[in-house]
């Protein structure tokens, strides 16, 4: 009986050694794995989504390789609903082996403003979840995850149409002058073009008018449109000029409209 | 009166032997804990706490660990083997809360899922009851058979 019992024993302390070491030296190297982020890139894919891509330079300097490196980022607005995701994934990082991968996100802004048009006009916070995992020595999972929240910036912020102004043009038309004013605080540039149809009093489309814009991210733009109506459909007679404009904003990421704006 | 001294002299000399014996292993053992300490201790940055658990498990494993030598060719050596056992399962279970360990930092959270690991110990220590155990029949065993002799 004794002979097995110490054989119990000493393989018992020898899976103990192993264990230990293992455990130890695993903790250890853990320490020598080197995480570096580099500066976001930002741009547009061929579908015209806004795409974000965080490069992430991972040097395993340790004595094990890394398994299932993978990082997910979920933005949802104040409400929870999700409205971008975006997840890389490394199957194996070998021990002195260093790479980079590029973390990708992509933004429909369309579908975002389809949601909620406050995105358009006004200034907000998103949450982001952030959750990056790998498994040590490729057995022991390890996550690490946060909440944060990111300032998002409207790009039409204090978006005005100003009074109409008119003036005459020739004997059936006259010429409508239009001023427009907002605030872009968006990340991106906003480039695209604004359309207006006005209506009279009377809901009947008496004119249209156009203009480009192309406003870099984080300055306003004050601007007009321009266009001719016709003399007999402007004004009710013996009223001051009044009605709505439809507006309509076309841009290559995103359409939006019609927002309407009633004048006089 | 001479034999009685003798008896005596012999029975001091024993336990002086089994102290010594159980100071030498404590010492090793403690030894080996600083070894593997200057290893683990940039962990104490991430994992506040650590180092005291650790030494809580070690001061008690040792402890453990003397009364047993001291007890050594008596029936309580198996039982405090056995409890070495038992402590060493509850406390892996208690402090690594089930194999899942997690802390959080300002607004992140860190998960380890040590329970692959903590299986394998849950094994070896498991093995090690069960030695205790067959040590204890064994030492009931021989003594049993002593009479017949």
């Amino acid at each position: 009986m004794n002979i097995p019992i110490k054989m119990i024993g000493i393989a018992t302390t020898i899976f103990w050694v192993f264990l230990i070491a293992f455990s130890v030296s695993a903790a250890f190297s853990a320490k020598d794995i080197q995480f570096n982020f580099g500066d976001p890139q930002t741009g547009m894919t061929a579908d015209n989504e806004l795409f974000f891509s965080l490069p992430i330079a991972i040097a395993n300097r340790g004595f094990y390789s890394i398994g299932d490196f993978n990082v997910t980022s979920k933005a949802s607005d104040m409400n929870g609903n999700e409205i971008a995701r975006g997840a890389s994934f490394v199957s194996i990082i070998r021990p002195g082996e260093e790479i980079t991968m590029f973390h990708n996100i992509t933004l429909d802004i369309n579908e975002i403003l389809q949601g909620d048009r406050n995105y358009l006009f006004n200034d907000t916070d998103l949450r982001i979840h952030e959750a990056v995992g790998l498994s040590l020595a490729t057995i022991i999972p390890v996550q690490a995850s946060g909440n944060f929240t990111l300032p998002w910036g409207a790009p039409l912020y204090n978006f005005m149409l100003g009074n109409p102004t008119y003036s005459p043009y020739n004997a059936t038309h006259f010429r409508v002058n239009v001023p427009i004013s907002f605030e872009n605080h968006a990340f991106f540039d906003l480039t695209g073009s604004l359309q207006i149809h006005m209506y009279n009093d009377r809901n009947t489309r008496i004119g249209d008018g156009q203009t480009n814009i192309e406003t870099a991210q984080h300055t306003g733009y004050n601007g007009n449109i321009e266009f001719y109506i016709s003399i007999v459909n402007a004004i009710t007679p013996g009223t001051s000029p009044e009605g709505h404009f439809d507006v309509y904003l076309f841009s290559p990421l995103f359409n939006y409209g019609p927002w309407v704006i009633p004048y006089g | 009166m001479d034999d009685k001294t003798k008896s005596s002299r012999r029975s001091f000399r024993d336990f002086a032997f089994k102290a010594l014996k159980a100071a030498i292993k404590a010492i090793i053992v403690y030894v080996a804990y600083f070894f593997v300490w200057s290893f683990l201790s940039p962990l104490s940055e991430l994992i506040p706490g650590i180092q005291q658990m650790m030494e809580t498990f070690v001061i008690v494993y040792i402890v453990l660990m003397i009364l047993g030598d001291l007890t050594s060719g008596t029936i309580y050596q198996h039982f405090f083997s056995a409890a070495k056992a038992l402590f060493v399962i509850g406390y892996l279970m208690l402090s690594l809360n089930g194999g899942l360990f997690g802390i959080t930092f300002e607004n992140i959270s860190l998960m380890i899922d040590l329970r692959v690991f903590m299986l394998i110990a849950m094994i070896l220590g498991l093995l090690g009851l069960a030695k205790s155990v067959l040590q204890a029949i064994d030492f009931m065993n021989q003594k049993a058979e002593l009479p017949l002799r």
